[in-house]
This record gives C-alpha cells, structure tokens and sequence, in this order.
C-alpha cells in the first residue's frame, strides 16, 4: 500500500470522527428547538449551530481529501509527491479543528478587534474558525493541491479525471481566501461571502465529488476510464453552466441589485436537468451491472448520491429556487430543510460509498456484505429524509406566519416560532435526528468491525 | 403574491421537478427491463408532470418570463431520459466494439507469428 492510502485511511477515520461530532451537535442544535433553556448560560444556541456546521465542512473536506489521497497512486501510477508534508499536516489539520472547538466551547466571544478575529471566531457564518485557523486551511490546501499537480508532473502524465480536479482545485483555494476580509460594509461583506459559500458548494464541490465518483465507478462497476471521462466533462459543463450564475439565488435583503434575483433564480432553475441525467445513468449503471457487485454498500451508496443530489439539491432546491417564493422562503427552515437534503444527497453519501470502496480492499474482502450495513443505510436515509420533512413543515409555517402574512416583523417571528405546526415540525425534527445518529452508530460499528466479524470469503489483490 | 399563493407556488414547483425525477427513472426503467406497466406508468409521470406545469403557468402568480421557463424546461425534461440514455449506450457499445477488437488483434498477431 502507498503512503498516501496510508494517509487517506487516517483522513476516513477523522472524517468519520467529524461526522460525528456533527451529528451530536446537530442533534442537540434540535433540541434547543424544543426547549430553548437546554445548556443555559453554558453553551448558547449558536455556538452549538457553528460547531454542527463547520464540522460539516471538515468532514466533508476530510473525506474528499482521503478519496483523493486514496485514489490518486493508482491513477498516476506513483506515490505522491510531497507526502510527508501531507502526513505531517494530517495531524496539524485535526490539532487545529480541536483547538478551534475547544475555543468555540470556552472562550465563545471576543471583543470587536483584531485580536478576537485571529484567535477567537472571525463572526463570518459557515467560515467562522478564527483567522489563525483560516490561514492553517489555506495552507493544507496549497499542500494537497501540490500532492495532486506534483505528483502528476513527477508521473509525467496525467488522466482527464485528474486534469478536472488540478483545474478544480485552483479555484477551490482561491475561493477560501474570501473567508480573510473583514469588510465593514455589510453588503460588500455578504456579496463576498457568498461567492465562497455558494461557489464552494454548488461549484468547486460538485466538480470534486464528480471526480471522486467517477474514480470509484471505475474501481467499484470497472467502468471504462472512456465513458467515465466522457461523462464527467458533460456533467461538469452542465452543472457549472447552470450552479455559478446560481450564485444570485443567495442576494436576497443584502442590498445587492434586483437583476442577481432574476439572473439567479433563472440559472438555478436549470440545475434539476443536468441532475436528471445523473439519475438516469446511475439506473443505466446499476441495470448494465443487475445490482449485482461484490460491494453492495458502496454501490447501495453511490445510488443515494445520485438520487439524493436530484431530490435534495434539484426537487427541495427547485421549490424556493424562483424569486417570488424565495422572497418569503429564504433563510427559513425551509431553507434549512434543502440544504440538509442536499449536502447528505451530493456529498455526504458518495464519501460514504467511497469508504467502502476502500474497506474492501484494506480488509482485503471477496464480498462486502453484512446486515449491519442495511440497517445504518436505512436508518440514515430514513432519518434524513424524515428530518427534512419536519424541517419542511416548520419551514412552511415561517414562510407563511412570520414572513407572508407577519411582514417580518419581531411579533411576527414569535408568531411563527409558537405555530403549533412549527413546534410539531421541530419535535419531529428532533425524534428523527435520534434515528438519523442511531444510523451513525451502526455504520461506526458497521466500519470498525467488517471483515473482522466474519472471515472474509476470499482475498482479492491488494490494493495499488 | 399572497401568503397561501407563497405555499401553493411552492409545493407545485417541488412537485413539477418531483414528477420529471420519476418520469426520469421510470422512463430508464423501461428500458431496462421491457414491461408494459414501467412504459405505461413512465408516461403517466410525465403526464402528471405537465399537468403541475399547466397548474403552474395558469394559477400560480408568477411571472410569464418564469413561466415560459416552466414550459421550456418540461419540454427539455421530456428528451434528457432517451437523450442520455442513447449517449450512455452510443458510449458503451464504442467501448465494447473497441474490446472486442483486442482479442482479434491478439489472433493477428499469433497469426503473424506462426
């Protein structure tokens, strides 16, 4: 085995590590809903809120970084370049996302100056991790954009896939340096922002997680590299073409011209097409193969990926996408319920099914089969999609209570958070993020324990 | 628009694209394998499907720019299924035609030697 799938074994167990630690804040994050005195005067609302989001962020990150780490030897036929500087950051990277919680937990304020916004909470939504920390990620970032283009120049040659994701990832750094400024006029700040925000995820991601599956559809179905590359151009064009101008979808209230709501909503309602077809060649897939492979769970996941990102991203995000109804739905629990969908849909499952890809061969596993595996992809889909639902509802009541008919006002918003349907919507919200962390544990065990539950049936080639 | 429009709009936007996913996925299905009720229901979504983009276009109150972006993306909704599918087997069929001329390469080459 590389070094580098050395490396990306211990980026699946911190990524997995931070999915749960997002789990239990996200869950606990619920519960504040119901009861809004739970951990008064210890840990507020929001510290609870930045730490389910960023560990969102991380684990994602993490586990892309560990497909590519992965995957990236065998492609070019080489170990990667500059590895120990990646080995050595692994352990930089996790110490950092400590120390940052531990700070989120402890310290949580700082004063209005430079000092907070380096040390303490840089106050900017999904990047709040201070400037210290910031500057850390960038670094990480350089590094493995170089562990991927060095190790292709070393290799003196490269792959489609590849050239993408050494394309891919010079915006993606780029991109995080947004996350410095501390511009002090809120719309400049905001309109900033959300190029980091949207462009990351409806962009830089997708292009990433693409690449990613593409490599796993040819390790897991064997995949030509031919039809692969093909069709990773087509649905990179399309998903580009119709997610960056998408960007406009966000400009609602920041003070941005009116023309971003129309270009906005116009080009994001062409995102469920390209993700239709993504749909349609994941059934060809899995009927070319008859649903048969020897890695079921991988496969199992990669369908969700796709089916996920269509409903999730394309049918959630195609509710609030236009912008008479974003106007009322934006920054609701509405809201909350598409991303929630989308993130699990896009990326979360594809990591999932990637992590299986590479358990069957560390394990060193003919077959990848277990009941355990059924029950945490039950559990978590159901859990998700339950979670979504609730979120949907209480959504529906903001929109409609606080915003349509209430105009926003503080009465209004009160108003809609003690709407029985609100508060019934957020209970359930609760109930089915226990389910969805029950689905957590058992994929933990599912992972912690394959192959060493049962003997495995036979050994297959070690891994390249 | 008014609040219950807000809602309304909304649910029959989810709905549409809801309905071109199962069109989409019936549609591959039938292809696959061959039956009367996978065609017939396939079909059925996309009916429905157009039914939400009529009730879309002639209730909802939004703009007639958006709408005819309703209209035009129910119609690019119809073609993606065959469209990708003819694309997906156009691809693999080359890929197939390209393996199976290795073998006769092979024999070539065995038949240079001998």
């Amino acid at each position: 085995m590389y070094r580098s799938q050395t490396l990306a074994l211990k980026y699946f167990a911190a990524a997995i590590t931070f999915f749960g630690v997002m789990t239990i804040t996200g869950l606990l994050s619920a519960y504040y809903y119901i009861n809004p005195d739970f951990l008064l005067g210890v840990i507020p609302f929001n510290i609870m809120k930045i730490l389910h989001i960023n560990t969102l962020v991380i684990w994602l990150l993490m586990g892309f970084m560990g497909s590519i780490y992965w995957f990236l030897p065998g492609e070019l036929g080489r170990e990667t370049a500059g590895i120990w500087a990646a080995e050595a950051l692994f352990y930089v990277f996790c110490a950092a996302v400590a120390v940052v919680a531990v700070v989120f937990i402890f310290v949580q304020y700082g004063g209005s100056n430079e000092a907070a916004l380096w040390f303490i909470n840089q106050g900017r939504k999904y990047v709040e991790a201070p400037r210290w920390a910031a500057v850390g990620i960038v670094v990480i970032m350089v590094v493995f954009a170089y562990n991927v283009i060095g190790t292709a120049l070393a290799a003196r040659r490269t792959t489609g896939i590849i050239t993408v994701l050494m394309i891919d990832l010079i915006p993606l750094i780029l991109l995080y340096l947004i996350a410095f400024p501390a511009i002090t006029n809120m719309s400049a700040d905001l309109f900033w922002w959300w190029w980091l925000v949207h462009l990351w995820v409806e962009a830089t991601w997708e292009v990433l997680i693409g690449c990613i599956m593409a490599l796993a559809l040819m390790q897991l179905l064997g995949t030509s590299r031919r039809i692969v590359e093909a069709w990773l151009y087509i649905e990179v064009a399309l998903v580009l073409g119709t997610g960056i101008l998408g960007l406009g979808h966000h400009y609602f209230w920041i003070g941005t011209p009116g023309y971003w709501l129309t270009i906005g909503g116009f080009f994001s309602a062409l995102e469920p097409l390209p993700l239709l077809g993504m749909v349609v060649h994941a059934v060809y897939d899995a009927g070319a193969q008859h649903m048969k492979t020897t890695n079921r769970p991988a496969l199992y996941w990669m369908m969700a990926e796709a089916f996920g990102n269509f409903i999730g991203a394309g049918v959630w995000g195609f509710m609030i996408t236009l912008p008479q109804v974003n106007l009322y739905a934006h920054g609701t629990q509405w809201t909350v319920s598409h991303g929630h969908f989308a993130f699990w849909g896009a990326y979360a499952c594809g990591i999932i099914s990637v992590l299986y890809l590479v358990l069957q061969r560390t394990r060193n596993l003919a077959v990848v089969e277990s009941h355990l595996w059924k029950w945490s992809f039950a559990a978590l889909n159901l859990g998700l999609v339950g979670m979504t639902g609730a979120l949907l509802v209480s959504g529906f009541v903001q929109a409609f209570v606080e915003r349509a008919i209430g105009g926003s006002t503080l009465e209004a918003f009160i108003s809609g958070q003690e709407n029985a349907w609100f508060v019934d919507g957020m209970v359930a919200r609760f109930l089915l993020a226990i389910v969805f962390t029950a689905g957590y544990a058992v994929l933990v065990w599912d992972v912690v324990t394959l192959g060493r539950r049962a003997p495995a049936i036979a050994a297959v080639s070690p891994a390249q | 628009m008014s609040a219950l429009a807000t809602l309304e709009t909304g649910l029959l936007l989810g709905l549409y694209a809801l309905l071109a996913g199962i069109w989409g996925v019936l549609w591959a299905l039938a292809q696959l394998r061959p039956m009367r009720i996978f065609a017939r229901s396939a079909f059925a979504a996309y009916g429905l499907h157009v039914l939400a983009a009529l009730t879309i276009v002639s209730w909802t109150p939004l703009g007639f720019g958006w709408k005819c972006l309703i209209v035009g993306s129910s119609l690019v909704f119809l073609v993606i299924p065959p469209i990708t599918w003819r694309l997906l087997q156009r691809t693999h069929d080359k890929e197939r035609s390209e393996h199976d001329r290795e073998p006769s390469q092979h024999s070539r080459r065995l038949v240079a030697r001998l």
